[in-house]
């Protein structure tokens, strides 16, 4: 069976609801991305293209390349060709605002899918509770570490996406609130900045581990970036599974297929999760909800609770992850 | 011998009438124009969508800010260098400026940010809501560049790609250093309105019902039409009216002919570099505008096509001494059509870029075949 084919049948229960919940009425849906730079945006680009199109409806699709400026512009192209509503994945959380208010004027409704705006008041909002999440990441990787490390203060490092997306935002605070619960046994943690950008990224983690050779646990705030941090500690002799001497404990957020083989193969400890299905679901439910209702200007928070697949959790809810699903179906294989 | 050796000299061949119309056309102020129109009416039957009024004022509305940013690159273009730090200089007028004069700043995002405490607080910019200022701030910032830029052409010699390039990386950098590669929302909405603000809406069709939806209201005077117009009207007579235009036509023809001349040249140069620096200042005006905030990646990415881009497809020449500001209005409104059309046919960024890059390249062909014309009819 193809990877395709897998992932398909996987979205087919989301496909049957998809059609059975918003009546046969089919719409024009404009779906506009800044870019496909990680997993979690090719899956769920996957699952919103696919089972719109699979329930009758016609996807036009946008993608900015990361220019902000060139998604507003290609979002009011696609008012102009008269799409019934609007899904967007943003460049950043101001540009947002921006492209929700222009589709509100226009009489047009948006949802915004993972990447909040800045001001969520406006438009049908899906995203994580990231801080909850990653402070369930961290809190595990952080007792791990207090088990191993008794006589010295613990020594953390965060890896900070772009602060103009209140995603990472919210991962960092939710970093900070776990090892706030055990005040002095973990040292001032150092942040690296990534910019959502491997390559920016690598460079500030080598020069961070150049200049504190003694991490003793990570938290990236993203997925995509474990191989930059394994082509980082690999050549320090800092990439070792769990119960080795050297291994580094490692924690991330997203819950994408790299990340549930690192968690397996015991290079990671654990993950946030965010429920890609769930989010992709709620957003195309909730945009084509207000277009059989003919409200133009839905305003609506949807949050996805999440959860931290870890090293001790890993058996049972390992198939609650999307990126362990993606994996048992080859996705690392295509 | 030599002259024995070569062909008898014969009376020049008397030209194809079939080649003269041609040829006329190529060189006409309005060839693009004529291209546009042409590529419009064939495209239409098959994207109905394209002549809505929706439509057709997406086109306009994405043309001005680019057509000022063009505007400068087309100065620069003639007199035979290349700006190629006109995205950078968006992204740090965009930055300066929002950091001046938001009227919030946000600790959560900004407080690691060098102009934390120093340009921005909490309670917004040291000029916060002073918009004119903040512009000011902007037109400063932007003409430093292009001073510096246009010195180091002008005294040092050194060429323009390489001075640009230098400019775009340095300048990006610091423009991304300021805000730690934040953005700076909470503009001022007289600021915002520049970007945004209509003057004159217009409805076509019945009216049926006393309100009108929103969507079906279309702007069609805006300020953002009325800066760009007004520059381009202003740098039309600049170019075409003045010594200065027919200096900068000169060097860009002939450098050392333009100096035995006695045409300032090095101070054409530093005017022209500044002058484009002030384009790209004022699209950065009109790019924040729009887009709400204060962005240090403003101006990045595949803008710099768009520009060069539309700035050839117009007909300035690459080798300089051709260049005029009505050819490159035509040539952006065939880039923003362009573009508008490969997004109604719904093809991928990645196929819209190809389409680009090859109808530059066809253009660049154009402008030396134009060139080669011009030589054989003198």
């Amino acid at each position: 069976m193809t990877g395709r084919s897998t992932f398909l049948s996987a979205l087919g229960a989301a496909t049957v609801a998809v059609a059975m919940g918003t009546g046969a009425q089919a719409a024009t849906i404009c779906f506009a991305f800044q870019d496909l730079e990680t997993e979690f945006w090719v899956a769920g680009h996957k699952a919103i293209t696919t089972t719109l199109a699979d329930a009758g409806h016609t996807v036009i699709e946008r993608n900015a390349n990361e220019d902000a400026n060139r998604q507003l512009e290609q979002v009011n192209d696609c008012i102009a060709q008269g799409v019934d509503g609007i899904i967007i994945i943003p460049q950043d959380g101001e540009s947002a605002v921006t492209i929700v208010q222009t589709a509100q004027d226009n009489d047009v409704p948006i949802a915004v899918f993972n990447r909040p705006p800045s001001d969520t008041s406006k438009g049908i909002v899906v995203v994580a509770d990231n801080a909850t999440i990653a402070e369930q990441a961290v809190d595990f990787v952080a007792q791990k570490a207090m088990e191993e490390i008794t006589d010295r203060p613990i020594q953390p490092l965060i890896i900070v996406g772009d602060l103009g997306d209140p995603n990472a935002v919210g991962r960092k605070d939710g970093f900070y609130a776990a090892l706030a619960k055990y005040g002095d046994k973990f040292a001032e943690p150092i942040e690296v900045a990534s910019e959502w950008d491997a390559a920016t990224a690598l460079a500030n983690l080598e020069a961070a581990l150049t200049a504190n050779p003694n991490v003793d646990m990570i938290f990236t705030s993203s997925d995509f970036l474990f191989p930059t941090i394994r082509s980082v500690l690999e050549p320090r002799g800092m990439w070792k599974p769990r119960g080795e001497d050297g291994h580094v404990l490692l924690a991330g957020l997203d819950g994408d297929a790299t990340a549930c083989k690192l968690i397996k193969d015991g290079l990671v400890d654990a993950t946030g999760v965010q429920d890609l299905y769930f989010e992709a679901q709620s957003a195309m439910d909730a945009i084509l909800a207000s277009i059989d209702a003919g409200e133009a200007q839905p305003n609506q928070v949807i949050e996805d609770p999440g959860f931290a697949l870890t090293a001790d959790n890993l058996g049972e809810r390992e198939m609650d992850m999307w990126g362990c699903v993606l994996l048992s179906e080859g996705f690392l294989n295509n | 011998m030599t002259a024995m050796l070569s062909p008898a000299p014969t009376a020049p061949a008397p030209r194809r009438p079939a080649r003269r119309p041609l040829a006329r056309a190529l060189l006409s102020d309005w060839f693009v124009l004529w291209l546009s129109l042409a590529y419009f009416v064939v495209l239409l039957p098959f994207l109905p969508t394209l002549g809505t009024p929706a439509n057709l004022v997406n086109l306009l509305s994405n043309a001005w800010p680019l057509l000022v940013v063009a505007l400068g690159q087309t100065f620069v273009m003639t007199i035979g260098g290349i700006d190629l730090s006109q995205g950078a200089v968006i992204g740090l007028t965009s930055t300066v400026a929002a950091a001046l004069i938001a009227t919030a700043g946000a600790p959560e995002v900004l407080s690691k940010a060098p102009i934390w405490g120093l340009l921005i607080g909490e309670t917004g910019g040291v000029l916060a809501g002073r918009i004119w200022f903040g512009i000011l701030a902007m037109l400063i910032a932007g003409a430093l560049v292009g001073l510096v830029n246009g010195a180091l052409v002008a005294w040092l010699e050194m060429p323009p790609f390489m001075v640009t390039l230098v400019s775009l990386i340095t300048v990006s950098a610091f423009a991304i250093w300021l805000t730690q590669s934040e953005n700076i929302r909470n503009l001022p909405d007289g600021f915002v309105a520049l970007g945004k603000g209509e003057i004159v809406s217009v409805y076509f069709g019945p009216k049926d019902t006393s309100q009108i939806p929103r969507r079906q209201v279309h702007d069609l005077v805006t300020y953002a039409a009325i800066i760009a117009v007004a520059l381009a009207v202003a740098l039309h007579w600049l170019l075409e009216r003045t010594a200065f235009g027919r200096q900068v036509t000169a060097v860009g023809a002939n450098r050392k002919a333009s100096e035995i001349a006695g045409v300032p040249v090095r101070r054409v140069i530093v005017l022209v570099f500044v002058l484009s620096a002030l384009c790209a200042t004022v699209g950065s005006i009109l790019y924040s505008a729009r887009l709400e905030a204060g962005r240090p990646t403003l101006g990045e990415g595949t803008f710099l096509l768009d520009v060069i881009g539309a700035t050839v497809i117009g007909g300035t020449s690459l080798f300089g001494g051709k260049g005029k500001v009505i050819w490159t209005v035509f040539g952006v409104m065939f880039f923003v059509l362009l573009s508008n059309t490969l997004n109604l046919m719904n093809l991928s960024t990645f196929h819209i870029d190809m389409v680009k890059g090859g109808v530059i390249l066809a253009a660049a062909l154009l402008d030396v075949a134009r060139t080669r014309l011009l030589r054989s009819m003198a």
